[in-house]
């Protein structure tokens, strides 16, 4: 067993988890935090989207003990109260989802895409929605919530 | 599964000397083999070495004589660290090697460790003449890594033995490099062929250096060392494609897979050098 503790969405958290937890197991199974998502379980799809240490990465390919001293920020530790984050609300404004599965996770990458490239052209949003699947394919209204917040600046 | 989590690396070499582990950096190989393995119920692999907690096996530095890049150091850090431009090929590389959450995780020595043929970090860390440094209780050594690499999935490291860095030369001259991939798509994909080029003009337009290297074309990444040779001192203008067929393909033995055929992967890599040679003709001409 491996002891943990870090900060999940601006609160400590401790747990005493097997060795082979993932952290997005943590995050879903001990802390209940079902809105990572876990898609393909072999770091392809981007469901599993967090922050670590202002850093988006795929919570599968990080063992919660790896985490331990990190900083994470979930989807839902995102949002103001019940004022949702801007990204959440371009994504609802331009319906930026079909089935939902990839949300969290899209807008997980979101976030940390406009954070390194403020002002994000179309092109630039494409490329760097790489390692996130949207199994409806629904890309176009995703770029397009994106790009809502780019401009809004 | 168990797993350790040593605090320095004395710790870590002294584990690595008492039992069977499977090292740990970043985790993209390794978690989703794992998770391969578990779904179809194959036995639990090896107990996991976590380096992640290594300090000193972090980052990249700066060298008397060239750059040291930490065992730890991820596609990221390469991407963001100030280096010359021979290094700019690796760090094409390592922007197309997945996503931006895998460039944040995986390490460029984990990608040399797992023995990929279709590894994205070889052909640029062949042409740079990397060397790697490997530390066990016993002693430390640096190979090139065309002595650690050996095969596929094999490499020389012992069982006793980490990976503790790279050590990179400073390229010649202010040459940028280039790294030319083909995947199936544009993102998130494995390379059918992949092509890194070093090649240096002089001012009349010969060609004064050329190092190539290309991958997932054999079971090792390889340096084109014929067409080197032959290269050196022709024009870059000077009808290169004959001799680009005749030496890229007996230098290659690729296999037939679901990505591409042989003979497909044969033509590819004779068209990336020629792309990768046309780009160094329109690019920045060296002093």
């Amino acid at each position: 067993m491996a002891s943990v503790s870090l900060t999940v969405n601006g609160e400590a958290v401790s747990a005493e988890v097997e060795d082979r937890t993932l952290l997005v197991q943590l995050l879903r199974d001990h802390l209940r935090l079902t809105g990572t998502h876990v898609g393909c379980d072999t770091s392809q799809c981007g469901a599993c989207v967090v922050h670590m240490d202002g850093r988006s990465v795929k919570s599968c390919t990080v063992l919660a003990a790896q985490a331990s001293g990190a900083d994470v920020t979930t989807i839902e530790g995102i949002a103001d109260g019940d004022t949702l984050h801007p990204m959440q609300q371009a994504f609802m404004d331009n319906h930026g989802l079909q089935c939902g599965f990839c949300t969290p996770g899209m807008v997980m990458s979101a976030i940390d895409l406009l954070k390194r490239h403020p002002g994000a052209d179309e092109a630039t949003i494409r490329r760097e929605l790489e390692g996130n699947l949207c199994r409806c394919t629904g890309y176009h209204n995703i770029v397009k919530a994106i790009r809502q917040v780019a401009t809004a600046g | 599964m168990t797993m350790f989590r040593p605090e320095n690396l004395d710790d870590a070499l002294a584990l690595r000397a008492e039992r069977e582990v499977l090292p740990l950096a970043g985790g993209t190989d390794v978690f989703p083999a794992r998770a391969v393995d578990e779904a179809w119920g194959r036995p639990a692999a090896l107990p996991l070495l976590d380096l992640s907690g290594l300090f000193e096996l972090r980052g990249i530095a700066e060298t008397d004589d060239g750059y040291r890049v930490g065992t730890l150091a991820t596609w990221s850090d390469v991407i963001r660290a100030e280096l010359p431009a021979g290094f700019d090929g690796l760090k094409q590389a390592a922007r197309e090697v997945g996503g931006h959450q895998i460039q944040n995780r995986g390490t460029l020595v984990g990608n040399l460790c797992n023995a990929s043929p279709a590894a994205d970090g070889l052909p640029m860390l062949l042409l740079l003449e990397a060397e790697i440094e490997l530390a066990s209780r016993r002693r430390r050594r640096r190979l090139l890594l065309d002595e650690f690499v050996t095969g596929n999935r094999r490499t020389t490291l012992a069982p006793d033995e980490l990976a503790v860095a790279l050590h990179i030369p400073r390229p010649p001259g202010d040459v940028p490099s280039r790294f030319l991939k083909l995947g199936s798509r544009h993102y998130l994909v494995i390379s059918i062929a992949a092509v890194a080029g070093l090649v240096a003009l002089d001012g009349a337009g010969a060609i004064a250096t050329a190092r190539i290297a290309v991958g997932a074309c054999s079971p090792v990444a390889c340096r084109l060392t014929a067409l080197e040779a032959a290269l050196v001192g022709r024009h870059i203008d000077g009808g290169l494609v004959p001799l680009v067929a005749e030496t890229v393909p007996p230098a290659l033995s690729p296999i037939d897979d679901a990505r591409g055929s042989a003979d497909y992967r044969r033509e590819a890599a004779c068209v990336l050098v020629r792309r990768l040679l046309m780009e160094s003709h329109s690019g920045r001409v060296a002093a």
